[in-house]
């Protein structure tokens, strides 16, 4: 085929995905392509996205492109699997046809068949969305920098226990750098968060004065009678009943819950809302995955993202992916060794 | 090393309680290949059973990990210790003291026993000599009374082994 043709298709997919969209290489076309889900316009109800590679040889397209999953946020390994093979599935659909725009359009298809946030609270270890009749889902928030999904309460207790310890350890008492001192990383793969990412949660549950509440090790009897906690309890429980006929997230800003792959009543800011179709076409996918996820299943635990997603640290110690490396050796410091 | 822990003497916190039910049943289900979970009426105390891994040089090697889990956990991390014999590992301290850094520094709430395990067995798989840390005897020696090793400064300096 004339590379003229396929320069123009190159063009094609850079005019559809803008600025998500990354030509390494005109020809043979190398692109990489930032894919969000179709229902994601608006950001807090985006529980997926990916950065694909898609590269072509001189003899594209009677030869497929390779296809990679570059980056990727709220998919595990069994998720990305998934994604990627769709992707290569559709590949060799359309073996001898131009298909970069076909192949983006894949990988959009799928991550808005997926964008629900996936398996269990990775602190609790508990559903982040139960879907029998009947019964409720606490409510859970998402980090954004890195779409790990909490319940509320399970990350709030969290952070407040890290910031009781934090002012244990340097028992400083004024002049604290806020934005320094109250970082948090997040419990799954690290990545640093500042207040602000969960501070709509602290402020919905009114815990913003949790962190300060004992300057010693915090006891959860002690703060279950104390009154800030009990004022805490209260507005803590307000929404939970809010949440529980909806069953869902608590975001940024806003007080709205969510299904996966609905949008709820309300004025659409954009016209890419969901139309019905698509929203029942989502639920069904979504309950036959469900469906078919043992209960525990390796794929929703939090360890499966972890062993893909921990940076590695300096001291950071293999976890059974590469015996072998990162050899490290910890020895017991001097002063704490010495009785 | 089978006194209780002074992090451990503390009963559950109803939270932990929730979150070890739920990893013994998650590891009933689908247990870390090599380990087995001796049953006992304990949730804050778990020994588990260690098979070397083929291939390696603990292949057909069995130890005895003992878990003891704090108050606060998984806030807090979890005591982890070899019941004697502790298995000769250059991280491995003769009282059963592990020198891994995800047990002290590196814990995260979002580990799991199972994952502490897979990362235990790790670290034997990759060891290439069977011998102790070079300060073995001094540490134990400071470790008589029976201390903690989630009190011991764990000190990284880098070393290749
Ligand atoms: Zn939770
Ligand atoms: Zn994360």
């Amino acid at each position: 085929m004339a590379e003229e043709e396929v320069a123009a298709e190159v063009e094609a997919v850079e005019a559809v995905y803008g600025e998500d969209c990354v030509v390494l290489n005109p020809f043979p076309p190398h692109l990489k392509v930032h894919i969000k889900p179709r229902t994601a316009d608006v950001s807090s109800q985006q529980f997926v996205e990916a950065t694909i590679g898609i590269q072509a040889n001189s003899k594209y397209p009677d030869e497929p492109p390779i296809v990679t999953i570059v980056d990727s946020k709220g998919l595990d390994e069994q998720r990305q699997n998934h994604l990627i093979t769709s992707i290569r599935d559709r590949a060799a659909e359309l073996s001898s046809c131009l298909m970069l725009v076909a192949l983006c359009e894949e990988a959009v298809e799928k991550l808005s068949s997926m964008n629900h946030p996936d398996g269990d609270c990775p602190l609790c270890l508990y559903p982040l969305l139960v879907e029998e009749e009947g019964s409720t889902s606490m409510p859970f928030m998402k980090l954004m920098s890195c779409f790990h999904c909490f319940h509320c309460e399970c990350i709030i207790r969290w952070y407040s226990w890290l910031q009781t310890r934090k002012e244990v350890d340097h028992d400083n008492t004024a002049g604290r750098h806020e934005d320094e001192d109250n970082k948090g990383q997040c419990p799954v793969c690290r990545k640093v968060f500042l207040p602000k990412d969960i501070e709509h949660v602290l402020h919905l549950a009114g815990t913003s004065d949790f962190s300060s509440v004992e300057n010693d090790v915090v006891d959860e009897e002690d703060i279950l009678l104390s009154n800030s906690e009990k004022e805490r309890r209260q507005k803590f429980e307000a929404i939970l009943k809010l949440q529980q006929e909806n069953s869902g997230l608590i975001e940024p800003k806003r007080h709205e819950v969510l299904l996966p792959g609905v949008y709820l009543p309300r004025p659409a800011p954009t016209p890419a809302a969901i139309s019905d179709k698509e929203a029942k076409d989502q639920q069904s996918e979504n309950a036959a995955e469900n469906s078919g996820t043992t209960p525990g299943g390796s794929s929703n635990r939090p360890s499966t993202s972890k062993h893909r997603n921990f940076p590695a640290k300096k001291h950071y110690r293999g976890r059974g992916r590469n015996p072998g490396k990162n050899a490290s050796k910890w020895t017991p410091k001097e002063s704490g060794a010495a009785s | 090393m089978t006194s209780p822990s002074p992090s451990a003497r503390k009963g559950l916190s109803k939270i932990a309680c929730n979150r070890l039910q739920k990893e013994l049943v998650e590891w009933q289900v689908n247990p870390p290949a090599g380990f087995k979970h001796k049953v006992t009426d304990n949730l804050q105390r778990w020994v588990i059973e260690v098979n070397g891994a083929p291939g390696t040089l603990y292949a057909n090697e069995t130890y005895q990990l003992q878990v003891d889990f704090p108050e606060h956990y998984p806030m807090e991390a979890p005591q982890v210790i070899f019941l004697p014999p502790a298995p000769l590992h250059p991280h491995i301290y003769s009282n059963g003291h592990i020198c891994l850094d995800i047990l002290y520094d590196s814990w995260s709430p979002a580990m799991t026993v199972s994952s502490i395990c897979i990362s235990i067995l790790s670290m034997l798989s990759s060891s290439t000599v069977k011998q102790r840390p070079a300060d073995n005897d001094r540490y134990v020696k400071n470790c008589r009374n029976g201390r903690s090793p989630k009190e011991t400064r764990w000190w990284f300096h880098d070393d290749k082994v």
